[in-house]
């Protein structure tokens, strides 16, 4: 059998399988009167929904008339297994929207080599074989400790802490003023907040951390990975962080942080907009993740609101014409920034003074940015990283030592490294 | 030898009606009509046809196709994959992720089935019967089933978290909380408990609609007899519903060795790995890792296990219900 007609048996027995899940998509035909569609496949979050997209597209569609753009939510856990799915069952979307996993790099078609491409952020860095295929609209940070100043001044922390030692000498405060110190949670908050601790850490000396763990150079159990998660190990032990984080959902934290309960929490910049929503009653700031040594730390940031073009797509000049709208047009890309709270050189909107502090972080870190989750381009983890790490996290709650899951993450990424 | 009617006849009356032989096809009787046998054939194959096609379509060919993809490291997108031969099954029996899934999934599988089956059977026999208020028992206890495993997952997660509804009114009564979610063993429990919850309203009018089966003239014997209610159920309604107890026992079984969406949204296989099922897994590594050749491989050992637990089950059900009728 030929890998032509194997690969067609397997699209069909694909097609079996993700026909139940998929039969609230759209099939992404073109109207009959010629015009054109083009499906994206979004990320929805609490302020990114479906309607946000409509009215991000809403501009170009006015300009593009014969043009029609489909918002599609994902059906499964997220946008890229929902990808994933549509890949399988042979109904993938033009445009992709979200989701910076470079395991799917091969499924993207190369954007051009345009001034547009080259100015949106992580451009370079998302390259694989020299080619870039995915443009982000702006800068996510995601190395953030966000706090509450009545809780500090109750504690007699009198300035945010720098150093690793500093910060649990002001959550061990926090505890005996009456606060959880710092808040932490379960679902997949777990191991995203152990990475936006860790990684400015790791990554301020060894930026390409991921690409040299790939060929074997560095180890978790060597490096700064393993000296966070003693850290760690001591805030549980303490009670600085809560003992039933497992249980607690993402909303829960929010919750607690915004009442009051708990004195910090670490985030990325998007939860600026939460708190704003939120109207807590006390005066919120922010600080950079510590460091070891102090220093000021580059921060562990994403492409925000990332677009890639599929391969597979029959309209490509189209989907790369209206990519180049959603991350080059002035109006879209100032509304997807200020959504977020995120941030772009030569883009500003009227922010929150929380997001202003924020962007004073970035340039106080001179810009300087370092891999989060899944990573970039060729600096980037086997797919499952975060999933992996996060369960190893959440096991160190239940007893599992430090040096036990370093070692854990260690034989997992070796066993799971691109050969 | 059963005598024939005219024997009967002619030695007196007796207390059976004739028997009506069915005529028997003699050298008489014209065979049907090929067209009449084409016709039936035809409406045959119209009859079981789109049902054929559909387990064709939606069972055989994806197993065939999963069959083929365990053995290679295909990540589901790539043109070509690479042969490994039993590499896929001799990683699955070393994998402790796969054996710690097999744990929870048995577990669930086993405590499951028992629950839903003793609990369904018991309701269903204090619910059978007319009353509005039985009527309205039983929809309530079928209500769960209708809505779907992610709405009950999130729901119930609501409930159990730290900061759930329980907790929050622990915490204000100044007890404390219950690590339901956060403790492995209370996250196995609680997901059990919400498993059986969300289903046993099925068994429930399964076990309704064999009970109606029951000829009422074998009850009242029963009770002529003096037979006490639980002599009753035990030597009269248990072994009548012993078709309808297997029948039971299979669905639950296979549906609960299946578990996926009620984990992922109840604890997503948390804390640290210690609710993930074994369908959990398939998912996480075939569409979450890229490991399709490897979920094949897991797919196809569930597909087996579920197959031979199936047999087995059906098998053991009906030497027991032999030996009853014996």
């Amino acid at each position: 059998m030929g890998s032509g007609s194997r690969r067609h048996l397997v699209k069909l027995g694909a097609l079996a399988i993700s026909a139940a899940l998929l039969t609230g998509c759209s099939t992404g035909t073109d109207s009959a009167g010629g015009g054109k569609n083009i499906r994206m496949l979004v990320n929805i979050t609490p302020v990114l929904t479906k309607q946000f997209y409509k009215d991000l597209v809403a501009g170009y569609v006015a300009d593009h008339p014969g043009v029609k753009v489909t918002i599609e939510a994902p059906t499964g856990r997220g946008i890229e297994d929902t990808l994933k799915q549509q890949l399988a069952a042979g109904s993938p979307p033009d445009i992709l929207a979200g989701g910076q996993n470079t395991a799917l790099a091969g499924q993207m078609a190369p954007l051009p080599d345009a001034q547009w491409v080259k100015d949106s952020p992580f451009a370079e860095a998302s390259k694989l074989d020299g080619k870039v295929w995915m443009a982000g609209t702006g800068v996510q940070l995601q190395s953030l400790v966000f706090y509450n100043k009545d809780a500090f001044t109750k504690a007699g922390v009198t300035s945010t802490p720098k150093t690793f030692d500093e910060f649990t000498a002001a959550l061990r405060k926090l505890k005996s003023a009456g606060y959880t110190p710092m808040q932490t949670g379960g679902e997949w908050t777990t191991g995203a907040q152990a990475l936006m601790m860790a990684n400015p850490n790791v990554m301020n000396t060894e930026p390409q951390w991921y690409a040299k763990r790939n060929k074997g150079s560095v180890t978790f159990a060597g490096s700064n990975y393993a000296k966070f998660l003693d850290v760690y190990q001591s805030w549980i032990k303490d009670g600085l962080v809560p003992k039933d984080a497992n249980g607690i959902k993402y909303q829960d934290m929010i919750n607690n942080f915004t009442a009051g309960k708990s004195a910090t929490m670490v985030m990325g910049n998007w939860l600026a907009a939460s708190l704003a929503d939120a109207k807590p009653g006390f005066d919120a700031g922010v600080f950079p993740v510590p460091t070891f040594d102090g220093s000021t730390p580059p921060q562990a940031a994403n492409p925000a609101m990332p677009y890639s073009v599929l391969k597979s797509s029959k309209h490509t000049a189209e989907a790369i014409d209206l990519v180049k709208y959603l991350v080059s047009d002035k109006k879209a890309v100032t509304k997807g920034l200020s959504a977020e709270g995120n941030f772009r050189t030569g883009y500003s909107y009227k922010a929150t003074p929380l997001t202003n502090d924020i962007a004073k972080l970035l340039d106080a870190a001179g810009g300087k940015t370092v891999a989060i989750g899944p990573g970039l381009g060729d600096n980037s983890s086997p797919a499952g990283f975060p999933d992996e790490l996060n369960t190893q996290v959440q096991s160190m709650y239940l007893g599992t030592s430090a040096d036990k899951v370093a070692g854990a993450m260690d034989k997992w990424w070796s066993a799971n490294a691109p050969k | 030898m059963r005598p024939s009617n005219a024997t009967l006849t002619a030695s007196g009356p007796s207390d059976n009606p004739p028997v009506q032989e069915r005529p028997r096809r003699t050298q008489h009787t014209p065979p049907r009509p090929l067209r009449v046998r084409a016709a039936r054939s035809l409406s045959s194959i119209f009859m079981v046809g789109p049902a054929l096609a559909a387990v064709v379509a939606f069972i055989l060919i994806p197993v065939v196709v999963a069959g083929r993809l365990s053995f290679t490291d295909w990540d589901g997108f790539s043109d070509s994959y690479k042969s490994l031969g039993l590499d896929n099954y001799v990683q699955l029996f070393h994998d402790p992720g796969v054996k710690n899934a097999a744990y929870v999934t048995l577990v669930i599988a086993v405590v499951g089935t028992v629950a839903c089956n003793v609990l369904g059977l018991g309701l269903a026999v204090m619910l059978n019967g007319e009353g509005r208020v039985k009527a309205i028992l039983r929809g309530l206890f079928f209500y769960p089933h209708v809505l779907g495993a992610v709405i009950i997952g999130f729901l119930w997660s609501a409930i159990l978290s730290s900061e759930g509804a329980i907790n929050t009114l622990l915490s204000a009564a100044h007890r404390s909380k219950i690590p339901f979610l956060s403790d492995p063993h209370w996250a196995l429990a609680s997901v059990v408990f919400v498993v059986i919850w969300s289903t046993f309203g099925v068994n429930v009018v399964l076990y309704l609609a064999g009970l109606q089966t029951i000829p009422e003239s074998l009850l009242e014997a029963a009770r002529i007899d003096g037979a006490s209610r639980w002599q009753t159920f035990r030597q009269v309604v248990l072994p009548m519903l012993a078709p309808t107890v297997t029948i039971n026992v299979v669905l639950v079984l296979v549906q609960l060795l299946r578990v996926y969406d009620l984990v992922l949204a109840m604890t997503d296989g948390g804390p640290a790995g210690h609710t993930q099922t074994y369908a959990y897994l398939v998912l996480s590594e075939s569409f979450l890792n890229g490991k399709i050749g490897y979920a094949s491989a897991q797919s196809i050992v569930l597909m087996i296990v579920i197959t031979v637990l199936a047999i087995v089950v059906v098998a053991l059900r009906q030497r027991s219900e032999k030996a009853v009728e014996q």
